[in-house]
């Protein structure tokens, strides 16, 4: 039944945006399309803008650089331009469809500057979008980095509603979310877990990366599965026209990325590899524990490209990346695995589409050396095999369709601990699998009415279907287990159904300032188990299910935007509230791991967030970065926590000041600067003691009622690079950055202490974790041209 | 187990982090009742020691609960304890010849003289839980472990494969417990071994630079296992981590969970126990 009424929906949707394209006007319409890409390297340029100079109207090029245009028969000049690259204007008599490639150069000037674009970009004023950012991996590269290890997570935590759930963590909060409600997809496939080294780096290497869109709300019809945002990160394409090398050489890590053309100008690659060798050094260590550690990273990226004609193309990209620990006593080690096959397939001139099919896969380990009566090994893992097809319908100038389908198969493997050798006692432990498929299906139109209003309305529709063999535990009202359905193999035993509207609207008093509105509906089907506030690698992922309700928000969103000196500066303003259902807490003391009954630790309730973020984006010859201040506020109401009123969420920190700053000297030198400051995430302190055998218990505020000290963090970085000429083939710069430079104790966490001496006194302790942290780093590039 | 090996990585990451004592300004809160005792099967007097909640900085020792009504239930008979030192020690001691019967519930209710947050009448109940014999235990030395060493005990014990047991453990040296305060405990459930022969499993380390609860060869160690409720086992585990948080997993901090009722804090808690010795080489 509910099948059907899918796919009826699907036909429905289709229908209704038919409707809605039709054509304006009369006479006769053709297409002009393409692709826009980098003359360099024919790497695609995703977000470039086409301005057709008659219409005072135009488009923007798709994830792959693909555009398309329908325009009445006539004369036109199309304006071409990207940020960082020559505006193109190409004269065209439209007599009949035509394919129109084009490429742009970038600017001259400074290898790793980023320029001043073209009078056209005024994307964040004249589409409705809002509530997003992109940002290419250049301008990452130029954020100081703790350690000098570039981080695009760390980069995404210095935007205005976004949090960072402590210091150095790779976890982050949007808009009052919590960290498992960020959908990180790398090149389509879903990443679990985004960590290296408990968090302090994350797993995307910048020099596979291109660029990392952050959807904060208004989140597109064609993403889903998540209730507070989507971090869509693409990896680079690979050089088609020439081999590169690029390298970095820093003090904890190294990378070396190889790129070139396969066949030139039809197919290239790209491999990208980096490890830390910070472990190297432990040997030299005096304390002897640390001598036989071993502690490091690993990730691996890697894609390929075949343009088979002018219509096709395929990708294959994938990722894989590991954290190993090991020492006498213990050996672990955690990673995802990525892997990504695409098709992009050009039907007409106006029907674009994608088809891919997707891999991904958490896993951790934890064992012990055999030989021992409590040696073990635990080990989960959390897989996911998924199909997508998407496709763009550009119907005319004014009405662009995007619809699509997607389906996943999540497989979960919980944990299983056992005993290993034959001398050990540890018995097996073993958490249940079990099975869900994930699918939607969407549509969306951007329509433009008349010359300043921009609608764009969509709908997806979610399904999660719980799949068997599956155990499900069955709880009463003090949630205790009281028995329990199994269900075989193959059986739909638990199906969700979410309608998630998304609109926008856009209206522009001309192309320097406009005012945006928002609404999305979002639902969430999978959840993170945790209730620590940073977290572990330990990642156990749980699906709805008859006892968890999915997770739904809904988010309101307005926005002014304008732009100064042709657009060079970009301002915003935007206001949001958002509410959320069925939110997961989990309860005191609760047990989340190898637990079988873990639904029962669960308790649900609703949330409720709202804020207001001003931004100003320079993109000026000499200076770039941004500037931002962000008020919000966040809480959370759960009927069994903190006496069912409500609670400030755990990452609530009214206010919030973000200063990003690269600075040009000379072609030789820069330097960027980045100043944080945020209101002390909340927390619960004792307001009284219990002396209970010999310690000193404390007893409770309600949830949240004490704030740590307000954080703030100033980095600095300085880089310089060899001398540049035209021709030549190897260039290098050395980067020198400061983490922390006034050597601010921002607090971590706070614990409160017996004294050893006399155990009646008790004092607060504060753990932080860096002081100044200064790093060098020596980057080259080389090219056999 | 588990725990242990995840606590090694993370402190291994935590060795460059710092800590410092930093003021902080804390309110106030209402007074509870706090409840502190045990008894067993082993005859002996046991005491029960009612205080009062204070500030958390309140930095002296917690008012004793004087003149108090404490009777023990076992739902055959009902004993009165009395104030050992009437009026001032607010400590309530069973008769020398007390002993408690394993698989009895136990139920401990106190009747105030002086109301506190106008609340007088509060009750304890727990189950005396029976413990599986010890085989024996002994102690090894790790010289490498720590700065100084370890020392570690193992045990040997048949654990019940029918049932689900939570453990206590405590340990004395030439007779005095070493495991003095609650923090020094060590409590284990059976979740990995259940069933299993423990054929030399560590139970208790002690730290040899700690030197006032470390052993030397020559001594005479004393292990004492007892059987405790689940109940009991999630108090002392939840005592153990309280005002202690990492933010790598510790979840949000909470108000410990004891049997008193009436909003009462503290834990009566009634076990078997069972004991072996060894000598320290």
């Amino acid at each position: 039944m509910i099948k059907a009424n899918y796919i009826l929906l699907l036909f429905f949707s289709l229908f209704v945006f038919s409707v809605f394209g039709c054509p304006a006007g009369g006479g006769k319409r053709y297409t002009i399309s393409g692709k826009i890409t980098d003359k360099n390297n024919g790497e695609a340029l995703v977000g470039a803008t086409i301005f057709i100079r008659e219409l005072k109207t135009g488009g923007v090029s798709d994830l792959y650089g693909n555009y398309s245009l329908t325009l009445s028969e006539g004369d036109y000049t199309l304006v071409f331009s990207y940020i960082g690259y020559a505006t193109r204007e190409i004269s065209i008599v439209l007599t009949s469809s035509i394919s129109l490639p084009v490429e742009l150069s970038p600017h001259q000037q400074q290898l790793n500057e980023i320029e001043v674009t073209s009078e056209k970009n005024d994307r964040n004023v004249v589409k409705p979008e809002m509530s997003a950012f992109r940002m290419d991996i250049k301008t990452i590269q130029k954020i100081p980095a703790l350690m000098g290890e570039v981080d695009i997570i760390k980069a995404i935590q210095l935007l205005p509603g976004v949090q960072s759930v402590g210091e150095g963590s790779s976890g982050f909060s949007v808009r009052g979310g919590a960290p498992d409600q960020n959908l990180i997809l790398l090149d389509e496939a879903t990443v679990y877990n985004a960590s290296h080294l408990m968090g302090f780096f994350s797993v995307f290497n910048n020099d596979a990366i291109r660029d990392v869109k952050l959807y904060k709300g208004d989140i597109p019809a064609n993403y889903g599965g998540r209730l507070a945002s989507v971090l869509d990160i693409r990896m680079n394409e690979g050089n088609s026209k020439k081999y590169e090398i690029n390298g970095g050489i820093g003090i904890i890590a190294s990378r070396l990325t190889i790129e070139g053309p396969i066949v030139k100008g039809r197919s290239s690659f790209i491999v990208s590899g980096r490890r830390t060798y910070a472990d190297l050094f432990l040997p030299l260590s005096s304390n002897k524990a640390l001598q036989n550690n071993k502690l490091y990273f690993y990730d691996f990226n890697a894609k390929i490209n075949y343009r088979i004609n002018d219509n096709n193309q395929i990708f294959l990209s994938g990722y894989f990346g590991r954290d190993v620990f090991r020492n006498n006593f213990a050996r672990m080690n955690w990673g995802n695995e990525t892997a990504t096959f695409r098709w992009n397939h050009l039907f007409t001139k106006q029907l674009f589409s994608t088809f891919s099919f997707i891999y991904g896969n958490y896993r951790y380990f934890i064992g012990t050396p055999t030989g021992n009566n409590n040696s073990f090994e635990w080990s989960s893992n959390l897989r996911d095999l998924g199909i997508k097809g998407d496709f763009s319908y550009y119907l005319n100038t004014n009405n662009t369709v995007r619809f699509g389908a997607a389906a996943t198969y999540h497989m979960f493997y919980p944990g299983k601990a056992q005993g290993i050798g034959d001398q050990t006692v540890v018995t097996e432990v073993k958490v249940p699998n079990n099975y869900a498929f994930e699918s939607g299906i969407y549509g969306n139109n951007e329509q433009r009415i008349g010359d300043h209003v921009t609608l764009k309305y969509g709908l997806r529709l979610s399904m999660f279907q719980s799949v068997g063999p599956g155990t499900i535990f069955h709880f009463d009202s003090s949630y205790t287990a009281i028995d329990s359905s199994v269900y075989r193999a193959g059986i739909v035993y638990n199906t969700y159904l979410g309608w998630e509207p998304r609109l926008g609207l856009l209206y522009d008093f001309n192309t320097h300032h406009s005012v945006k509105a928002s609404y999305s509906r979002t639902y969430q089907y999978l959840q993170l188990a945790q209730n620590s506030t940073v977290g572990t690698p330990l990642d156990i992922w749980f699906a709805a299910s008859p006892n968890v309700k999915p997770q739904i928000a809904d988010q309101v969103a307005m926005g002014y935007f304008r732009n100064f000196r042709h657009n060079t500066i970009e301002t915003s303003v935007e206001v949001y509230y958002k509410w959320m259902n069925h939110v997961i807490d989990f309860k005191d003391f609760a047990n989340l791991i190898l637990n079988n009954k873990l639904e029962g630790e669960i308790r649900s309730g609703k949330g409720w967030s709202y804020g207001i973020e001003f931004l100003i984006r320079l993109n000026e010859e000499k200076i770039n970065g941004w500037v931002s201040y962000t008020w919000s506020r966040a809480f959370r109401q759960i009927n069994e926590i903190n006496n069912g009123d409500p609670y400030p969420a755990p990452f609530d920190k009214p206010n919030n000041i973000s200063v990003v700053l690269n600075y040009i000297i000379s072609p030789r030198w820069s330097i960027g600067a980045t100043w944080v400051y945020a209101t002390g995430a909340p927390v619960t302190f004792p307001t009284g003691r219990a002396e209970i055998g010999g310690k000193i218990v404390p007893i409770y505020s309600d949830r949240n009622q004490y704030r740590y000290q307000d954080y703030h963090r100033l980095d600095l970085s300085v880089t310089f690079s060899g001398k540049q000429k035209p021709g030549r083939k190897f260039n290098w710069d050395l980067n020198f950055s400061v983490y922390n430079v006034y050597n601010r104790h921002n607090t971590w966490s706070i614990n409160f202490m017996q004294d050893n001496e006399n155990p009646n006194v008790t004092y607060a302790e504060k753990i932080y974790l860096f002081g100044i942290v200064p790093s060098v780093t020596f980057n080259f590039h080389f090219n056999n041209e | 187990m588990n725990k242990k090996t995840a606590y090694i990585l993370f402190f291994f990451l935590l060795m460059n982090s710092c800590t410092e004592k930093v003021d902080v300004a804390l309110d106030n809160t209402y007074t509870r009742l706090v409840v502190d005792g045990d008894i067993s099967p082993d005859t002996a007097e046991y005491c029960i020691k009612l205080t009062k909640t204070a500030d958390y900085f309140f930095n002296e020792p917690v008012p004793p609960v004087t003149n108090a009504r404490v009777f023990l239930s076992d739902g055959e008979t009902i004993i009165p304890l009395s104030e050992t030192d009437s009026g001032i020690s607010g400590i309530y001691a069973t008769k020398p010849t007390f002993a408690g019967k394993p698989d009895r519930d136990y139920t401990l209710h106190i009747n105030l003289s002086e109301e506190i947050s106008g609340k007088s009448n509060f009750d304890a109940t727990c189950k005396l839980n029976h413990v599986t014999p010890l085989d024996s235990i002994r102690a090894v030395f790790e010289p490498d472990w720590g700065s100084e060493g370890i020392w570690k005990i193992q045990l040997w014990a048949q654990e019940p494969g029918d049932e689900v047991n939570y453990y206590l453990f405590n340990l004395y040296r030439n007779g005095n417990l070493i495991t003095d305060t609650i923090t020094k405990k060590v409590v284990a459930d059976d979740k990995f071994y259940n069933g299993s022969y423990m054929n030399g499993i560590d139970v208790l380390y002690l730290n040899n630079a700690h030197k006032w609860e470390t052993i030397y060869p020559g001594d005479t160690i004393t292990l004492q296992m007892s059987g405790i409720t689940e109940e009991y086992y999630n108090f002392i585990m939840q005592v153990q981590q309280s005002g202690f948080s990492i933010p790598f997993f510790s979840g949000p901090p909470a108000n410990v969970k004891g049997n008193i009722s009436n909003g009462g804090v503290g834990f009566f808690a009634a076990y078997s126990n069972t004991f072996a010795k060894a000598l320290v080489r």
